[in-house]
């Protein structure tokens, strides 16, 4: 989405992958799908976050969980590391390759595999994207909850590693709340299924670890995902303010309610601005909106949204506007969807920020990015689901001006700090990736750090699987001691240990 | 550390075994800080450690292999904070489900989990065990409620994941690693939750008398119509099922939900769906909690709600007619229930177990025995098979605990 002006941070020079391991890798996928000449493996160079930029020494695009095994084993023979990749539009740098490595697209592998209505799953490959999901369902009057923005091309693998969320979590959870189980190739070659669509098996939530585990813990090649049942009914409304101030009032006084909207998302001046020069919208040009969804059964949506219309009159609204039908209410989705990518009608680059502060200190925080934005001398356009305090600050500059893309970094960096500051976060769906491995040792301790590493060598010894990803710094995943490996008895419950 | 008072020790009596393993001490820290210090220097000792909350769950799993200390988390019951208008708390793992909701109710909010025993169950064992109640139907379970935890590793160090905000996505998800690891992995310190408004309304309705096909047709219904009940839970009467229904949310809609789910079970021959008193939903749900507390044996049954039918007709059948004064409470959405009662032969009750767990295991199904006499405990594991993924379970516990000093035993597969 960026304009991807901003300095590559390759360091190490491109590595090879040397013939015969090409020629191998094309024998196991097709020649076809396997992707060495340095011109074609530009498209593969970044995700979403295109300022990170490194040449894989490959990419692959198998077609089935037995090719995927295969293109991992090979690697491993070869200690090549390798990066798995959805659509690339994450924008974190989750899928940024490493120097040298195996990039394993699995757009490819993109079947409904399986539609149980009445158990409540599906079943899918990882290169479904998530919004096939929930059009393959609509029919039959489901859906699959989890919408992020770019949800029309982004993958379901893709949302599996980075937990995406998107602007109806606030009710209905993140990709992490909606994933029953995933077959995994792990770096090793070896396939486990974890979860399943039956709850609560035996052991540990392994499924709630994978999700979000930013393609550090395995290769995932199918999901089982959890279908809801369409609501009744869906009220949306949008309302304009004067400033942000009252728009984050009008958010603490519907939540403090009682009302779980489905979504709530603000936009300040800005942000407004830019989405009218993208989509043509008539929204008047003022300090704030908001766009809120309630869904449920008619009733109870027709109290919520009366209710919350009144909430938002009482805040200072200046304009409450309810869509007459379904296409009007597309329409103000749109324009908020749009927003991101509607910057750069305003600006000539920009940066996507993805920070997270308690939902109370809206206002707080919008001042104090107001100040930074002034200090900085670079315009901010702030896009959020409020609901869930989820920030998405867009710090606008131009590349061409000497300075501006290294103080606009700096402002990036200094909102993620004021989100930690009030006990927030770094991410609240982008994920840490790449780009946000230095502040991950601001929000969490050297030995949070370490028990999450502890974790991903659990899962790969060899740290095979997207190494540079979420950790500060490089970290090894040492032997592990001898006792503990049971004897089969022992598991069988015949003896013990004394 | 060694700034840290020591925490209060006395020598282990049988009445602090687990599943029959007394330890020789029992820890009862006042701080996280001294329950570090605690486990530390079990650390350096090589001594095995197993933690007891409200000891609500203690007949769960296998009998630990060695049991040197029992940490109780009793005095670790601080609301360590709780901010209402952000919907969080955050709690010290020895606090009850009870007080918590005390706290939270104050602010007209509640943690959206509603398991039996809430004056007992302490928020780290709910966790250690994935306890839950009937409004799972409609909030999930402690995996979709917590956003936060810190616990204490088994070399003594504190470490934590998650945070304090509802959307969070940085580093691996610590939170929902421990939930459900029976206090194999580390030592719960803190949990942090996201909380939900308190419903201004709130109604149970009861459609009486219903096979096992009546209840799971209900349940496809319903689902059909659009209804969202806040819980769904089928208790066994005799023969049949009595379905119960409620609903929570804002007077207009719970209301007009009532009224269509009548409508929807009017429509059915001789069908009948009562609305409840007060009272009589109150005894109602007090029935279903006292049900899922029942023994002396209880079983776990997690199934494809579409299986319902060939399952209680089938196996389950079978492993009801082992049992003295059988109970059934079924989660017919969740396709989640749990088969109570007094085991006649031990033996046949073993095998009446394997019978459900082998028609179960094609689909993932499972069988946990969450309590059961010693003589039945002989012929079958509380446990079952091991699932597909164990030996990444059992790395997953070789990087947490590398010497398997935490409940070692306790837990599946001999975790």
């Amino acid at each position: 989405m960026e304009n991807g002006t901003r300095a590559s941070v390759s360091a190490a020079p491109d590595a090879t992958v040397s013939r015969s391991v090409v020629a191998r890798m094309a024998a196991l996928v097709g020649a076809r799908n396997c992707i060495s000449d340095p011109s074609e493996l530009g498209t593969y160079e970044s995700d979403g976050l295109t300022s990170f930029r490194v040449t894989p020494g490959l990419v692959v695009l198998p077609a089935s969980t037995e090719e995927v095994v295969a293109v991992v084993k090979l690697a491993r023979e070869n200690g090549l590391a390798l990066v798995a990749r959805g659509a690339g539009t994450g924008l974190s740098g989750g899928a940024l390759p490493v120097s040298g490595c195996v990039v394993v697209a699995l757009t490819r592998m993109k079947r409904i595999l399986e539609v149980d209505l009445e158990n409540g799953f599906l079943r899918v490959q990882p290169g479904v994207a998530n919004l096939d999901v929930s059009k393959h369902l609509g029919p039959a009057g489901y859906y699959y909850a989890p919408d992020p923005s770019s949800q029309s091309v982004c993958t379901i693998g893709g949302n599996v590693s980075e937990n995406s969320g998107g602007a109806h979590c606030l009710k209905y959870g993140f990709t992490a709340n909606h994933v029953l189980g995933a077959r995994v190739v792990l770096g090793d070659g070896a396939v486990v299924d974890l979860g399943g669509p039956v709850l609560d098996g035996p052991g540990y939530d392994l499924t709630g670890v994978l999700v979000g585990g930013e393609g550090m813990l395995g290769i995932v090649t199918e999901v089982i995902l959890r279908m809801l049942r369409k609501p009744q009914a869906t009220r949306t409304f949008f309302a304009t303010f004067p400033s942000t101030d009252e728009a984050g009032n009008a958010v603490s006084r519907i939540i403090a309610s009682g009302v779980v909207p489905a979504a709530i998302e603000m936009m300040d001046r800005l942000a407004m601005q830019a989405a009218v020069a993208a989509t043509g919208l008539d929204w008047p040009d003022v300090g704030a909106s908001l766009l809120m969804d309630v869904d449920g059964p008619l009733a109870e949506v027709e109290h919520t949204s009366r209710h919350s219309v009144e909430l938002a009159r009482a805040a200072g609204a200046l304009e409450i506007r309810i869509p007459k039908d379904e296409n009007e209410r597309a329409l103000m989705w749109k324009g908020r969807k749009s927003a991101f990518a509607a910057v750069g009608r305003i600006s000539p680059n920009y940066i996507v920020q993805d920070g997270v502060i308690p939902r109370s200190a809206i206002a707080e925080v919008l001042h104090e990015i107001a100040e930074l934005s002034k200090k900085a001398g670079l315009r901010v356009a702030n896009v959020f689901h409020a609901g869930d305090g989820n920030l998405h600050p867009l710090v606008l500059y131009d590349a061409r001006v000497p300075g501006q893309e290294k103080a606009a970094e700096e402002l990036g960096g200094a909102i993620l700090r004021l989100c930690l500051r009030l006990g927030g976060s770094i991410t609240g769906e982008h994920g840490v990736g790449a780009e946000k491995v230095a502040y991950m040792g601001e929000m969490f301790g050297e030995a949070d750090l370490e028990t999450m590493h502890r974790v991903r060598c659990a899962f790969d010894p060899a740290r095979r699987l997207n190494p540079g990803k979420v950790f500060p710094t490089p970290r090894l995943c040492g032997d592990l001691p001898g006792p503990y490996v049971p004897h089969p008895s022992e598991l069988s419950g015949e003896a013990t240990r004394g | 550390m060694t700034a840290t008072a020591p925490a209060a020790v006395r020598a282990g009596t049988s009445a602090d075994a687990i599943l029959g393993v007394a330890p020789k001490e029992v820890f009862s820290p006042a701080t996280i800080e001294e329950a570090a210090a605690v486990l530390e220097e079990k650390a350096h000792a090589s001594a095995s450690v197993g933690f007891v909350g409200g000891g609500t769950a203690l007949g769960l799993g296998r009998p630990p292999r060695r049991l040197d200390a029992v940490l109780r988390t009793e005095h670790l019951t601080r609301i360590v904070e709780h901010a209402p208008s952000d919907q969080i708390i955050v709690v010290e793992a020895g606090i009850t489900l009870a007080e918590l909701q005390r706290a939270v109710g104050a602010h007209r909010q509640r943690l959206a989990l509603d398991p039996p025993l809430p004056e007992r169950r302490t928020i780290g064992g709910l966790l250690a065990t994935n306890g839950f109640g009937a409004r799972r139907t409609r909030y999930g379970s402690l995996r979709d409620l917590i956003i936060g935890v810190s616990l204490v590793r088994a070399d003594g160090v504190p470490a934590k994941g998650g945070g304090k905000v509802v959307k969070n996505v940085a580093g691996f998800d610590l939170p929902k690693m421990m939930v459900g690891s029976l206090g194999t992995l580390g030592l719960v310190a803190t949990v942090t939750f996201r909380l939900h408004p308190l419903p201004d309304s709130d109604i149970t309705l009861v459609a009486r008398a219903r096979t096992a096909r009546g209840v799971r047709e209900l349940a496809s219904a319903m689902r059909g119509a659009q209804l969202e009940p806040a819980a769904v839970a089928a208790l066994l009467q005799g023969e049949r099922f009595d379905v119960a229904i409620r609903f929570e949310g804002f007077p207009a809609g719970v209301a007009e939900q009532r009224d269509r789910l009548r409508q929807l079970v009017g429509q059915e021959p001789g069908s009948a769906c009562d609305i409840l008193s007060e009272a009589e939903a109150r005894a109602l749900w007090e029935r279903h909690d006292a049900l899922r507390t029942a023994g002396p044996l209880r079983a776990k049954l997690a199934f494809l709600p579409a299986a319902l039918e060939a399952l209680a007709e089938g196996p389950l059948a079978n492993l009801m007619g082992a049992l003295g004064e059988p109970s059934f409470v079924l989660y017919p959405t969740l396709g989640l229930g749990f088969v109570a009662g007094l085991p006649k032969d031990a033996a046949l009750v073993a095998q009446a177990v394997e019978s459900v767990r082998g028609s179960l295991a094609g689909t993932g199904g499972s069988l946990v025995l969450e309590e059961a006499p010693h003589d039945v405990r002989a012929h079958a594991d509380p446990w079952g098979p091991p699932p597909a993924s164990f030996e990444l379970m059992r790395a997953l516990k070789a990087r947490l605990d590398p010497e398997g000093r935490l409940n070692p035993g306790r837990f599946v597969g001999g975790i």
